[in-house]
């Protein structure tokens, strides 16, 4: 499964169709590249759950 | 862009014709989680704190890298991680 | 009833241009007429024609040569004609003195829709509408050999990609219905109709010609008696085992000679892939699903044969199990191999026969009892048993009696399990046992055989 920010729901779409095939995927909040290191171990923990269920049947 | 082939489906149609990821694990008991770095800046920030928490639970996790996130993954690293690890996230873009 | 006219023609084809005085008297007659014309809508010029777009009206016609003339009497076509004679035309149009003018006849020119690569694209656009399996389009980055591996198609192999106008020229080469059903097709016992097996049939790389001896291998694995379900769910080694026989194994160029059950010939190869494939596809059946086999055997790939009937001194196999003279057939038999029975010694059918007993009776343990086999009976040992005189039933009664063994009740060979064929060549004192399955008979397999159709 991959981590992408939402930025990029319409590129995984886009992929997912020339490739015929859409792998799983979870979009946390954009940007991550100017956040403080605080802020994005916060995108980390509460995205922690959902991707172990996305991992898991 | 050339035509869109159409093939006609070989099958006794049971199942969907589209591709569909292989199942999943009723649980991550004993299988290996990679975490695989696409190489965006801040990335590993993301992937660190995940790594934490995954250990938490007792997961078992690996890390590998891309060399850049231009480009899809070599060879070699996907053949490393099919070997040592049942699943795999990919991240962080952007 | 009321007489009507349709006319094919082309600019490119100098019989029809010169024809054009007859075109006018056609439409000064007062008859129906309709008239197509394949390349330049602005020809004919003494008439006025429409273009024939995408020459579906041409195809649909099945229009071979310009010009062609038809006549209808209320719509069905009654009769048709084509290049210029004018006897023909004015019998056919009950007109007189058509192109007075013109020499009496010239022949016409070929139709633009059975130009090379044509018929197969225009059935493709036009007849795709026989099919009624699933269209699977493929992503604008897939490619089409892959897509066929990632959605779990293939043997392994690659495969031919399975598209409309490779499907349709399969289906040509059957009078049979692709609707028809031939049976259930094990495991998930789906209904195995004839444009299912044509479908598989182009991934394993039959011609169309060879899909009447698929179709008969099929109907045969779908017997109740060979029990195919049974076949591919078996931690057994076997797979199904064609062997053919009949004016098919040269009509498609079969290979019957040396190096008989290996690599190759295209014919012998595809049609066993095509019934793997039936079974993986339409039947659902998988290494490590359904199918238990512990080790399998490489012939699950493809194991198909025909007999060398010419260079043999028996009937034929399918004709000592109840086919027709002069049939072809197909007998399935569910088996693994190859186990060799080297002799370079014995002159004499007595001194040969007893090197087969000696195979057969450590064949799979000692102990193993009521097995069923295909003895395969190369050129050079085939040769010692002529010159001896011996019959196909002379040596399977030879073969029973070396092997009966006084402690024990039941015999090493299953009564009617032994399946005696000659094929191979040239030199080589080496002939060949296939072992059949540990369930024989009644309650495993049964060797099938069936007559192949058109």
């Amino acid at each position: 499964m991959g981590v992408a920010t939402t930025e990029f729901v319409e590129a995984w779409q886009a992929q997912s169709a020339a490739l015929g095939y859409e792998p799983p995927m979870i979009f946390v909040p954009h940007p991550i590249q100017d956040r403080t290191d605080a802020e994005i171990q916060a995108l980390a923990d509460a995205a922690v759950d959902e991707i172990v269920s996305r991992l898991t049947a | 862009m050339r035509n869109t082939p159409v093939l006609v489906d070989p099958t006794g149609e049971v199942e969907p014709a589209r591709r569909e990821p292989l199942a999943r694990p009723p649980s991550l008991d004993g299988r290996t989680v990679a975490l695989l770095d696409i190489s965006k800046a801040r990335g590993d920030v993301f992937l660190d704190r995940l790594h934490m928490r995954l250990d938490e639970r007792g997961i078992e996790v690996k890390r590998y890298m891309k060399p850049t996130f231009a480009r899809i993954a070599p060879i070699a690293v996907k053949q490393q991680i099919a070997s040592e690890a049942a699943l795999v996230v990919e991240g962080l873009a952007d | 009833m009321t007489k009507q006219l349709t006319l094919v023609v082309k600019r490119d084809c100098p019989t029809c241009t010169l024809l054009e005085p007859v075109y006018a008297a056609l439409a000064a007659s007062g008859i129906a007429l309709d008239v197509w014309t394949q390349d330049d809508p602005a020809f004919p010029e003494s008439v006025s024609g429409a273009l024939d777009e995408g020459l579906e009206r041409s195809f649909r016609l099945g229009v071979e040569i310009v010009p062609t003339l038809i006549r209808r009497e209320d719509g069905e076509e009654v009769e048709r004609t084509w290049g210029w004679d004018r006897a023909e035309w004015e019998r056919l149009t009950g007109l007189e003195g058509l192109g007075a003018d013109l020499p009496p006849f010239r022949p016409g020119c070929g139709a633009k829709n059975v130009e090379p690569g044509m018929p197969e694209a225009l059935a493709a656009r036009f007849g795709s509408a026989r099919l009624k399996s699933r269209r699977v389009p493929l992503a604008p980055l897939e490619d089409e050999i892959e897509a066929a591996y990632e959605r779990g198609w293939s043997d392994g192999l690659p495969v031919v990609p399975p598209t409309e106008a490779r499907v349709l020229a399969m289906l040509d080469g059957t009078t049979r219905d692709p609707g028809e059903v031939l049976g259930l097709a094990p495991p998930n016992l789906q209904p195995c109709t004839v444009e299912k097996v044509a479908v598989n049939a182009v991934m394993a790389g039959c011609k169309p010609e060879y899909l009447p001896l698929v179709l008969a291998v099929v109907e045969a694995a779908l017997d109740d008696a060979f029990c195919m379900h049974g076949v591919l769910a078996t931690t057994y080694y076997i797979g199904p085992i064609v062997i053919v026989n009949g004016p098919v194994r040269r009509a498609i160029g079969m290979n019957a000679k040396g190096n008989v059950l290996g690599q190759g010939n295209r014919a012998n190869a595809t049609v066993g892939r095509a019934l793997q494939l039936v079974v993986r596809n339409v039947g659902g059946g998988k290494p490590q699903g359904v199918d238990r086999a512990a080790l399998g055997n490489p012939g699950k790939y493809t194991f198909c044969f025909p007999e060398d009937e010419e260079g043999s001194a028996w009937p034929p196999l399918s004709e000592s199990r109840g086919a027709g003279k002069g049939a072809s057939a197909v007998t399935l038999f569910a088996g693994y191999g190859v186990m060799g029975v080297v002799d370079q010694d014995s002159r004499t059918p007595e001194a040969l026969v007893e090197t087969f007993a000696d195979v057969f009776r450590g064949l799979e343990n000692r102990n193993r009892r009521n097995i069923d086999a295909v003895v395969v009976v190369s050129p050079e040992h085939d040769r010692v048993f002529r010159d001896g005189g011996w019959s196909r039933e002379d040596f399977e009664v030879a073969l029973r009696t070396a092997l009966h063994e006084p402690g024990h009740s039941t015999p090493k060979l299953r009564e009617g399990g032994l399946l005696i064929v000659r094929a191979g060549g040239g030199a080589g004192m080496f002939s060949a046992i296939l072992p059949g399955w540990a369930a024989t008979g009644p309650v495993g397999s049964i060797p099938v055989t069936k007559e192949v159709g058109t």
